[in-house]
């Protein structure tokens, strides 16, 4: 019965092409603003993999320089506990910072950091990481030895040459500068292991050393300049934003990467809210094509039904039948669909997505976003399994009416209907 | 043993306010083999009681029992089981589905009953061979005559080997020439089970074991 109910579809050529035609927009509709999703989930991804989603905490009012003038100011030690605790935090890394002058103006930094941590340049590491380019890393082993790793322009300055390493650095606490105080500490005598470039001029102004050894240098037994706090997902940093400003009050200065989160809150949700609205409504424009489509099939076919039922069809075997041909119906429409959408789909989805899309989206990504966007109009193996099941959901929802006439019928009344 | 028994059965249909009485206290007992003929005017309740013995319809009132089954105790999908092993319909109309070929349209009944592919498709083409049909097994209804069309719809009636074949004026859409063939296949299909006949051919009543006239919905002669 199920094959019959395949032959049926064909019975009737004009019907079958109107009904064809008008499935088909509907599938073409709905893949259009799926492939407008996955662009726009896609660019979202794209956007969490290439931003940070590590926040940056210290004391408040302060930039946390343990010898800066009016910004020496640093975490206490419990901070550091009390925000590792705080749900989707990943890693949190340590960070202690001093300054020391060179040049006129111009200073260094100096940085205690946990080998193996990331050693970010400049102050929320806009300058990316260095890359070793003499010696070695820091390591494990490192910890409370007296060595260091630096840029190559301090390195410069201080007369090192990455050729001959391990060299000598005494770093000179007394030093004042505008902005740094003098510390009452003894010189330091490093050992540096390791010189590396970062392509940023102030990102190679910098001096990474172990944290307990900063710590001894610079006589800060206790406190942190600086964590970073790194969330789980970009999409987490929002939540863990509140929980560490909950759980530090007022302590602290939070500096948190917005870009992803305010894309994702903004844009991306409305997005993908205004895709689903309109592939529901697609898909209940085909139901509603399906519904009307197998009504009048039913109708038409009352004789038949009849006549089924009088040789002993089960309902079931007529239910299937009509359901195989509302089946044929989707399938048919949908292959137009999708060929439709594999032949135009690209151009225009961006044309739906400005008229359908775009009115909804912040002004400043409402002009821009569509040109980043790449919006494909390829198919893969989920969005021919959403084709199928939406498919046997509108054949089926479609039917179901029409099904059900048709099982309270009896032979009789069926055939009487005509 | 009675094949057929009627009780006191009366069929009412309503016509806007007004009640209709198709049949009136009807009570008819009809063997095993053999073919009755059920004769009367153009709304006389012949084909009521057709359908009242083929399961199509329910009574007013009164028991139909056919081959043993009460019929007033089945739920719908019972009547449906009950059709298929029991019943062989053969309409005035042919009744064939217009998509299947001749051969399809004998095979359905048996995929109904759960036959096998291989098993149903030789059945059906033993019997449509058996009325002649072999060469036009592969056409579809509007491809043949009449004639043709309704010595499918016998094949197709007797596909599931049914004790009963019931004939709704089997010949009213045919000419003399090819209704008298009709009567000559139904004549034969009555040697092995009971053929019961709704007809105004009194030619084709004339081959019947035993006719039964009806009039304004009462039995007026039950020979």
């Amino acid at each position: 019965m199920v094959a019959l109910g395949f032959r049926n579809a064909g019975r009737s050529v004009p019907r079958l092409v109107a009904v064809t035609l008008l499935i088909g927009a509907g599938f073409f509709l709905m893949l259009v603003m799926h492939a407008i999703g996955r662009a726009v989930e896609a660019h979202t991804a794209a956007l969490q993999r290439s931003v940070d989603a590590t926040l940056q905490v210290r004391a408040a009012g302060s930039m946390g320089h343990v010898n800066m003038v009016a910004q020496s100011d640093i975490l206490p030690p419990e901070a550091l506990d009390k925000v590792k605790a705080i749900p989707y935090v990943e890693k949190v890394e340590t960070y202690l910072l001093a300054m020391t002058p060179t040049e006129g103006h111009n200073f260094a930094m100096v940085v205690g950091v946990n080998p193996g941590d990331t050693k970010r340049l400049e102050s929320h590491g806009e300058a990316g990481t260095g890359r070793i380019i003499a010696g070695r890393d820091l390591t494990a082993a490192d910890r409370g030895k007296r060595v260091g790793v630096m840029g190559q322009g301090f390195a410069r300055w201080a007369g090192i040459h990455p050729d001959k390493l391990p060299a000598e650095l005494i770093l000179d606490l007394t030093r004042t500068h505008p902005v740094i105080f003098a510390l009452d500490r003894p010189a330091a005598k490093l050992s540096i292991v390791g010189v590396y470039a970062s392509g940023y001029v102030f990102g190679d102004m910098q001096l990474f050393m172990p944290l307990d050894t900063f710590r001894e240098i610079y006589g800060v037994p206790r406190g942190l300049s600086w964590l970073y706090v790194k969330a789980d997902s970009a999409a987490n940093v929002a939540s863990v934003e509140r929980a560490i400003r909950a759980a530090l009050g007022e302590q602290a200065d939070i500096i948190a990467p917005a870009t992803v989160a305010e894309f994702q809150t903004t844009t991306t949700r409305s997005v993908l809210r205004l895709t689903a609205a309109g592939m529901a409504l697609s898909a209940l424009l085909l139901a509603v094509i399906v519904y009307f489509v197998m009504l009048l099939v039913v109708r038409q076919r009352a004789w038949e039904i009849g006549t089924l039922k009088a040789i002993g069809a089960p309902n079931g075997s007529i239910a299937a039948a009509f359901l195989a041909e509302a089946f044929a119906y989707g399938l048919a429409g949908s292959a137009l669909g999708l060929a439709l959408f594999l032949g135009f789909g690209a151009p225009l989805a961006k044309q739906a997505f400005g008229l359908a899309v775009g009115p909804f989206i912040p002004a400043q990504y409402k002009d821009t976003l569509l040109d980043v966007l790449s919006v494909s109009a390829g198919l893969d193996a989920a969005q021919l399994a959403l084709v199928v099941a939406v498919v046997a959901l509108v054949s089926l929802a479609g039917s179901a009416h029409g099904l059900a006439h048709i099982v309270r019928l009896s032979p009789l009344q069926a055939m009487r209907q005509e | 043993m009675a094949l057929i028994e009627l009780r006191s059965v009366s069929k009412a249909y309503r016509k806007g306010r007004a009640e209709v009485w198709a049949l009136v206290a009807i009570d008819l007992s009809v063997s095993e083999r053999g073919m009755v003929a059920i004769v009367g005017p153009s709304g006389s309740g012949k084909s009521s009681l057709l359908h009242l013995v083929g399961a199509m319809d329910r009574p007013s009132s009164g028991e139909v029992e056919v081959a043993g089954q009460a019929l007033a105790a089945l739920p719908e999908n019972a009547l449906a089981g009950f059709r298929l092993r029991t019943i062989g319909f053969v309409f005035q109309s042919f009744n064939l589905i217009p998509n299947l070929s001749a051969l399809e349209n004998v095979m359905l009944p048996m995929e109904f009953a759960g036959v096998a592919s291989n098993g149903r498709q030789k059945r059906a083409e033993a019997l449509l061979a058996r009325l002649g049909l072999e060469a036009r097994a592969s056409h579809r209804p509007a491809e043949l005559s009449g004639g043709e069309q309704q010595r499918t719809a016998i094949a197709r009636a007797l596909a599931n080997d049914p004790p009963l074949v019931l004939a709704d004026e089997p010949t009213g859409n045919l000419d003399s020439k090819t209704g008298e063939m009709i009567y000559e296949l139904l004549s034969e299909v009555a040697l092995e089970r009971t053929v019961l006949v709704v007809t105004h051919a009194e030619a084709l009543a004339r081959r019947a074991s035993r006719v039964v006239h009806i009039q304004d919905g009462r039995l007026s002669g039950n020979g």
